[in-house]
């Protein structure tokens, strides 16, 4: 068989454990659901001992837990637990088969494997899946799991669905060192960017549950604070935008090398500045004080809207015809 | 963008008497202090990256003004208004320029105080410790047995290993600050981009293009006339253009011919080239290919276009040839239906014009019109028109690539049909009426090359590398200040804390207190870190 072959095969495998994983997850928030009722008190205590920690004074080096990140502040089921590592384990899993497809599709045709919109959508998809992964565990994402994984499935299955480009050789344009670095970095920034998304979805959810407590808590209650998911979303947004900064300057030094100029406002130039000026705003906004956090949350939203308008509209609309036609599509 | 929040207008219900009348200076202080306030600069952002969204769906004169003319012939209603609103022309606009204008005066407005106070900060010490460290965000208390000196100097030693700035203002207190470089990139980052529009600004001013079709064997010297068109900036002399001599000796072309989505797509455009620095000096092979381009005497030749020049030959009806040039037709699509003009002044009686597509691999029966199937010369065809008449009427001076049409008749058959010439190479026709023959010779490739140079490339690309660079530092870096204060505990028996057994040594309680300004998850382990260091201290001592 050959290594294309074997990528495609991989690529659905790899769909089918991400859909496990999927599953698993939402059993995993499912389990989390009613300890909250319970635990909840629970968590108000264990953050005021945070807070007040060290007033005691007691000489002994103790054993501190930082509340950024830290995962839920209530006690987690062994059920949940089991279950949120089940899907962590199919996660693990699915994500290396996707890393292995794409490997095996740069293999095959001897270069990046990132040189079509299908191409780019898959690697992508691996990079959220690398991300997640690496990320997860460490802190405590499992509730997580099902807002990445949901979006990677969805990727996958339209890139196959509508996107599929038999592996070939790449059009001239992208035939350079560069699409190694630009298009690279651009797609572990857009990882960064989904990740922070979700987490700035849950942000939304999460905060509005707290200033009007439900009737009814479920897993959203089992969460880490508003103010920690705020702060985690803020901290990946802040390296995806770093990323992307880079990601327009190693494109317009690709540019001056294959068109001439460094910038002519090409649509996908202009939306890279788009997406870049809109992420500033939202770099601003948080650092000015006395913008709410919220607001400052959907700037980074709308930020995102224009990742995917910018890998979708401009990609394949023909409005935006411009130098970057390297869909594959049509 | 300065992080100080303006103070918050009062009610406006009444007005307030205490207030003093503004005068003119005091409000253009005010509008002053608008314009660079960060929230100001926030809307500024956010609306430029609203106003470059329509420079991606209208097109662009700067990119394709074909496209414009297309659109605006399609939309007689809308387009003059989208044009007189500069909405062909978006990055060019007044309303775009004022919006980016604005923005970077903003900027400039904030970077220079704020430089200002950083440089004052890097020089001036660690403010004086709160008295009630309790209150601020990151807080720890320890008892210990050590004096209040050797306790200050345990934090001093900690604080120092973790890069922190210190002075002790007092002998029962101790400042410390870290994270001056956050504030540093941040101006770094700001100083930057001027830096990179100021790069652009040079480039636009001395920078210059030429463009040139150059077929397949033919040779072009380099100078203001000989490109088909020049671009140059405002402040470039034509005249001292870099004169080199580029001949093309062949141009390589393929396409990918596997079925599929991809058929068709091109694989690789290379141009071998004989280049002369100047006219007479010897020639070395160079090749271009797209990404590579070569550089000679500070000018870039890129590789941009390529297509096809059919060598067509037309005589009059005695046998004399009136013209005879490799012309070239350019792609209009994917599959290289091409367009071209003949213009043959010299035909008699009337001056004769040929206008019409080139087909790489023509489809047979044009029941669609001209089209092609493929894009490489796999079964060329000429398909033209003819026309007669005036080619220039007025005198006027016109593109090589469109025939003006006002004051010329379309050539008929005996039947009164329109004459059309289909031809494949080798094959002649004869034009109705006696009036000579075209023949269809033979098909070059030509290479559409692009001379240019840009002297403030240099600055922006160093201005975005400082950019980033000051990015990483303001983002990554947090600005901490920690303060310990020591006082005697108070006398045996009163503290529940205090080391056990008969000891003599006065007891010292320890407060550390840690201020950040965003929220900072590193600065609680730092408190933890002066604390555990002097806990430690006190269970050995």
């Amino acid at each position: 068989m050959n290594l294309a072959a074997n990528a495609n095969a991989a690529l659905y495998a790899s769909m089918i454990v991400y859909t496990l994983a999927m599953l698993a997850f939402a059993w995993h928030l499912a389990a989390r659901a009613p300890q909250v009722a319970e635990s909840r008190a629970g968590e108000r205590d264990e953050v005021r001992e945070d807070v007040l920690v060290g007033s005691g004074g007691s000489g002994a080096p103790r054993h501190r837990t930082t509340r950024y990140a830290a995962g839920p502040g209530f006690e987690e089921s062994i059920q949940s637990r089991q279950r949120g590592n089940i899907a962590l384990m199919l996660t693990y899993l699915g994500t290396a088969l996707l890393v292995a497809s794409v490997l095996m599709r740069g293999l095959s045709v001897s270069r990046p494997p990132w040189g079509n919109m299908f191409e780019f959508a898959t690697a992508g998809a691996a990079a959220v899946g690398v991300a997640y992964s690496v990320m997860a565990k460490r802190n405590h994402w499992e509730w997580l799991g099902v807002f990445v994984v949901t979006p990677i499935l969805l990727v996958l299955g339209l890139s196959l669905s509508v996107l599929y480009t038999e592996a070939g050789e790449l059009m001239p344009a992208l035939k350079s060192y560069w699409l190694a670095i630009h298009v690279s970095v651009a797609f572990i920034a857009v990882a960064f960017f989904t990740i922070a998304f979700a987490i700035g979805i849950v942000y939304l959810v999460r905060l509005h549950r707290e200033e009007k407590p439900p009737a009814r808590p479920n897993f959203m209650e089992s969460l880490p604070s508003s103010a920690a998911l705020e702060r985690t979303a803020y901290t990946l947004n802040m390296v995806a935008f770093i990323l992307w900064t880079f990601t327009l300057i190693a494109g317009a030094i690709w540019a001056k090398q294959a068109w001439g100029a460094y910038w002519q406002w090409d649509p996908k130039e202009v939306w890279t500045f788009v997406i870049w000026t809109v992420y500033a705003a939202y770099m601003h906004s948080r650092a000015t004080a006395g913008v709410d956090h919220r607001k400052s949350m959907y700037i980074a939203l709308t930020g995102f809207v224009c990742v995917i308008i910018n890998f979708t509209l401009v990609n394949l609309v023909s409005t935006f015809v411009g130098m970057h036609n390297y869909s594959g599509v049509g | 963008m300065t992080t100080e929040t303006p103070p918050r207008p009062r009610k406006r219900t009444s007005p307030d008497p205490s207030l003093p009348r503004l005068s003119a200076l005091g409000w253009v202080r005010w509008a002053w202090r608008q314009l660079t306030s960060m929230r100001t600069a926030l809307f500024l952002l956010l609306l430029l990256s609203i106003a470059a969204v329509p420079g991606s769906i209208f097109p662009q004169r700067n990119i394709d003004s074909g496209r414009v003319a297309d659109y605006i012939a399609q939309n007689p209603t809308t387009s003059p208004w989208l044009d007189r609103l500069g909405f062909f022309d978006v990055y060019a606009s007044p309303w775009f320029s004022a919006i980016y204008l604005l923005l970077f005066v903003s900027l400039v407005g904030c970077i220079v105080p704020r430089t200002k106070v950083h440089i004052a900060a890097l020089r001036a010490a660690p403010p004086r410790a709160p008295a009630r460290l309790s209150r601020l965000d990151e807080h720890d208390e320890v008892v210990t047995d050590l004096s209040q000196e050797e306790a200050l100097d345990v934090a001093r030693e900690v604080l120092r290993g973790k890069r922190f700035r210190l002075h002790s203002h007092d002998g029962a207190s101790l400042s410390g600050e870290s994270g001056y470089l956050r504030e540093t990139g941040n101006l770094l980052f700001h100083l930057a981009l001027t830096g990179i529009i100021v790069g652009m600004a040079v480039g636009h001013v001395f920078g210059w293009r030429g463009d040139v079709i150059l077929p397949e064997g033919t040779r072009f010297a380099s100078s203001a006339g000989t490109y088909n068109t020049i671009s140059p900036g405002p402040w470039v002399d034509t005249e001292t253009l870099p004169p080199f001599v580029l001949g093309l000796d062949r141009l390589d072309v393929q396409f990918n011919e596997a079925p599929g989505r991809a058929f068709g797509t091109p694989r690789e455009f290379t141009a071998y080239t004989k280049l002369q620095s100047e006219p007479g000096a010897p020639a070395t092979d160079e090749t271009i290919s797209v990404n590579h381009p070569i550089t000679v005497d500070g000018a870039d030749i890129f590789l941009l276009g390529n297509g096809y020049t059919p060598v067509i030959t037309v005589r009059d009806a005695d046998g004399e040839i009136l013209y005879r040039e490799a012309t070239p037709f350019l792609p209009q699509d994917g599959n290289y239906r091409s367009v071209g003009v003949i213009k043959v002044p010299s035909a008699s009686p009337k001056q004769l014009g040929l206008t019409g597509f080139f087909l790489p691999t023509a489809e047979p029966t044009f029941v669609h019109g001209p089209a092609s199937l493929f894009p490489d010369a796999k079964d060329p065809e000429l398909a033209l028109s003819i026309w007669e008449g005036n080619l220039f009427p007025g005198d006027a001076p016109q593109s090589v690539y469109t025939l003006n049409t006002d004051e010329m008749t379309q050539v008929a058959k005996a039947d009164g049909s329109p004459a059309l010439i289909r031809l494949k190479p080798g094959q002649t026709y004869e034009i109705p009426g006696d009036r000579g023959t075209v023949t269809f010779d033979s098909v070059k490739r030509f290479a559409g090359l692009s001379v240019r140079t840009d002297p403030g490339a240099p600055i922006s690309l160093v201005s975005a590398i400082l950019a980033t660079l000051g990015l990483i530092l303001g983002l990554t870096i947090k600005r901490r200040r920690v303060f310990v204060r020591v006082r005697a505990a108070e006398p045996v028996g009163a503290g529940v804390d205090s080391p056990e057994g008969d000891d003599r040594r006065p007891a010292t309680v320890v407060t550390i207190g840690g201020l950040s300004k965003d929220s900072d998850a590193g600065l609680a382990a730092i408190v933890a870190a002066v604390h555990d260091r002097l806990a430690e201290r006190n269970d050995r001592s």
